[in-house]
């Protein structure tokens, strides 16, 4: 059933809802390889406008689909099966900043910097750092349980999300968890919500729990000739007990791509390892960069900078900051296509699946980097191809499935920071296969005409290259 | 879509992060993702692949933009953005949804060489050596021009200007395109040289793009030759988008401000990461309360400096940071002096030599 606009005028306002062509289109993607048309965008500004466009759409057994800032690489915004798209960018309020109980209380459109930005005076911040910061929002960290750079240090969004107000798929609006800091049993529905992924409810309400900002930071950067060594590394400098706010890794690929690109000068190795430590005592942020200086060189590190002045800094940083539009302008007539994006494997096999991806690119006729927050066993890798030709997205979708494959065999799983919804899908699902009927009976008990979000998740179709059209244009073989 | 078919490759390139929306003065405004610089290049997408029709919808969400560049100064993936929209602006007008406002200037430009259709501008000539180019905004000032040319001159620039005609910029901007390759040669007849000094930041980036011209903004050749002076001002400064993410000419008014003793006190936003004005991009002419608005924004953050006094080296700034800075003066009562940088340096030239 097409939504009637008139009425979600009359919810939102006339300026608020659109079923124009134009806004419909923008609307059917996101940063990921999907696009599906919705009928209608709504801009809500209240919970009692999410709530009454909830009853509208569930009386009416109308799909939507809530979004942020449309920043999701797995198709979490796109309207598989058409229906509304709830954007929540104009509920973008803080409702309270509480320094002595460490929380504040946000709507959920707020983005990550900005909220930053108003935190900062008081000496606090909201500790996930996604390297979209200064685009996300709130409610889209929630719905995938973001993280970032400094996961190794601060956790992801769940470790920091005491409680919310959502609003369930009828309409109803529930207080989920708690504003203290720790909850004894009893379900754990607001972690519940922590990356459901729009599937289960409207979050319009979130109480998030705040850090005082550090005084004191330090980075560093180390080469190495074998990448086993920098995966070795790794591995002894989180089990040494340092607790380094960002360890970051970047592959040769990688270091040829951003020096192509950008003339930094890095050495051609196998591996660059960035690291980070902060904290409120200088002395303990310099003596944890010793330790990990040292653990380096006792894996054959070489070239080792470390400094804390912020120039110096930013210099050293330059080249991972930079790496993702290096990627995009790789080679003439490739994109950076956004699959397998972010898998996490234990910490001692990260340089193994980095060699495996590098394996199964070759074998597969793309080229694939592999880089990101390893500290936190995380990895960031990205699909280098002709998106214009059928025969590419075959090469991508067999590398895609070997990954995964892979990395569920070393025990890591199919997304770290970004997500499932649909491209993903696939190979979550065969990862959480005997989970995923207790997963579907969660969401018929909270949305049993299937209106949030459907079809995503453990409701995702098989196959991501046919889940929904593509958004690139292709052409020929 | 024949312009955006050549640009294929580069929308592909976009990888549709959003992080363009961060300070998208439309978006900001608005809201809508089809009013930031990521929608913009979707629909223009859209527009190429056939999934969406041409339509008064589609073209005023294209034409209103700024042109400002920021969405190309944040983009991960470099993506030429101006570009893409000013392509999809010329397909558009090729399918006959040109805004009327446009037209009327296009045809001005035709007609009368000036996008004012004012018959009556001279171009104040000088047989020296330097080619200077005015531009029309300037032209159509006359007196802020003659200080400007007195400025130069005093400074000990022999220039060289006769009758010139416009750059052609609106043309490119606001998609006219067939239009500009008839002008191109016209222009080239009357602006025939290699090197050249320009006033107006959009007129020196585009002669340089436009034309391959080696041509220096004013900004760029003065600051050696300027005598010190001690005005004991406090302003902020405006950086006009085509300076500075346009040119890369950041330093060098905050240099002469500097030399003429000037103190700055920066916006939130500034240098390559500057505020935009609401001006460019013919935002202007066609949606003048979304430029106005832009303004505002813009001159509340100036007021957030605590100083009374904002300069900028750029026409268009000028003119509707000017307008704003009045408004908010009647409705608020509160002031913000707009000055173009012109003013400054005749004020130090004539207090110079301390």
């Amino acid at each position: 059933m097409k939504p009637d606009i008139e009425g979600l005028k009359a919810i939102v306002g006339k300026n608020n809802a659109s079923d124009e062509i134009a806004d419909l289109y923008v609307y059917s993607s996101d940063a990921s390889v999907h696009q599906a048309m919705p009928s209608a965008v709504v801009r809500p500004k209240t919970h009692e406008e999410v709530q009454e466009i909830m009853r509208y759409a569930d009386k009416n057994k109308i799909p939507v689909v809530p979004r942020g800032a449309g920043s999701g690489m797995s198709g979490h915004a796109v309207p598989i099966d058409g229906g509304i798209v709830l954007d929540m960018k104009r509920m973008n309020r803080i409702l309270d900043i509480r320094p002595e109980d460490v929380i504040c209380k946000v709507e959920p459109g707020i983005v990550n910097d900005e909220l930053n930005r108003v935190l900062r005076p008081f000496g606090f911040f909201f500790p996930p750092t996604p390297s979209s910061g200064n685009i996300c929002t709130i409610g889209g960290m929630i719905g995938t349980n973001a993280s970032g750079n400094r996961a190794v240090k601060y956790g992801a969004t769940r470790d920091s999300l005491l409680g919310m107000k959502v609003v369930l798929a009828n309409g109803e609006l529930v207080t989920l968890g708690t504003n203290t800091r720790v909850e004894a049993s009893g379900y754990q529905l607001a972690r519940l919500m922590v990356g459901s992924e729009g599937t289960l409810g409207v979050v319009v309400e979130a109480t998030l729990l705040i850090s005082p900002l550090p005084k004191y930071r330090a980075m560093g950067m180390v080469n190495f000739s074998r990448l086993e060594e920098a995966g070795r590394a790794i591995s002894n400098i989180i089990s040494a007990g340092v607790v380094p706010s960002m360890v970051e890794l970047m592959d040769n690929v990688a270091i040829t791509a951003v020096n192509k690109a950008l003339d930094l000068g890095l050495p051609d190795v196998a591996a660059i390892v960035i690291f980070e430590c902060n904290g409120m005592v200088k002395g303990t942020v310099d003596h944890d960069m010793e330790s990990i200086k040292k653990i380096c060189e006792g894996h054959n590190g070489t070239g080792i900078k470390v400094s804390d002045d912020p120039g110096e800094m930013a210099r050293i940083y330059a080249g991972r900051k930079k790496l993702f539009p290096s990627l995009s302008k790789y080679r003439e007539g490739l994109a950076c296509v956004s699959l397998a994006d972010d898998m996490a494997v234990p910490i001692s096999k990260i340089a193994d699946c980095v060699h495996e991806i590098h394996e199964i690119a070759k074998r597969n006729n793309v080229i694939m980097s592999a880089y990101g927050h390893c500290g936190a066993g995380l990895i960031h890798t990205k699909i280098l191809m002709d998106p214009t030709k059928k025969s590419q997205w075959e090469d991508a979708k067999r590398a895609v499935k070997q990954v995964y494959e892979y990395v569920h065999r070393i025990g890591g799983t199919t997304s770290g920071e970004h997500g499932i919804a649909l491209s993903k899908a696939p190979s979550w699902k065969e990862e959480k296969r005997d989970s995923l009927e207790m997963m579907r009976a969660i969401k018929r008990a909270l949305d049993p005409n299937n209106i949030l979000n459907p079809h995503k998740l453990m409701d995702a179709p098989d196959d991501w290259t046919t889940a929904t059209a593509l958004r690139y244009q292709v052409k020929g073989a | 879509m024949g312009y955006l078919n050549k640009l294929e490759q580069e929308m592909n390139t976009c990888i549709r992060c959003a992080y363009c929306f961060e300070e998208c003065p439309v978006f900001n405004e608005q809201g809508w993702d089809s009013d930031g610089a990521r929608g913009k290049v979707i629909l223009s997408y859209g527009l190429l692949s056939g999934e969406i029709e041409p339509s008064r919808y589609i073209a005023d969400k294209l034409f209103q933009c700024t042109c400002c560049r920021d969405c190309v100064e944040r983009c991960p993936s470099n993506v030429r953005v101006v570009d893409i929209i000013s392509s999809a602006r010329a397909d558009l007008v090729d399918a006959g949804f040109a805004s009327e406002t446009h037209k009327y200037v296009i045809e001005n430009i035709k007609n009368t060489g000036n996008i004012y259709g004012d018959t009556e501008v001279t171009s104040p000539v000088r047989e020296g050596e330097t080619p200077l180019f005015i531009g029309c905004q300037y032209l159509s000032r006359p007196n802020k021009t003659k200080r400007y040319i007195k400025i130069l001159e005093k400074l000990g620039f022999d220039l060289h200007i006769q009758k010139e005609i416009c750059c052609g910029f609106p043309m490119e901007i606001l998609g006219f395109r067939k239009d500009f390759e008839a002008h191109k040669e016209k222009f080239l007849k009357s602006f025939p040289y290699k090197e050249a000094i320009a006033f107006c930041p959009t007129c020196t980036v585009f002669l340089k793009e436009g034309y391959g011209i080696d041509v220096k903004h004013i900004m760029q050749v003065i600051l050696e030759k300027l005598p010190e002076a001690d005005l004991g001002l406090k302003v902020t400064y405006h950086d006009p988008c085509d300076l500075s993410r346009g040119l890369g000419i950041i330093d060098e008014p905050r240099k002469i401000l500097e030399k003429l003793g000037v103190e700055v006190v920066e916006m939130k936003r500034n240098k390559a990461q500057s505020g935009c004005c609401g001006g460019g991009g013919g935002i202007l002419m066609s949606d003048s309360s979304l430029s106005d608005r832009i303004a505002l924004n813009r001159i509340k953050e100036a007021m957030d400096t605590g100083v009374d006094t904002l300069v900028t080296s750029c026409p268009t700034c000028e003119q509707v940071l000017k307008k704003a800075a009045k408004e908010i003066g009647e409705r608020e009562g509160k002031n913000m002096v707009v000055r173009n940088i012109e003013d400054i340096l005749w004020k130090g030239l004539k207090k110079g030599g301390k």
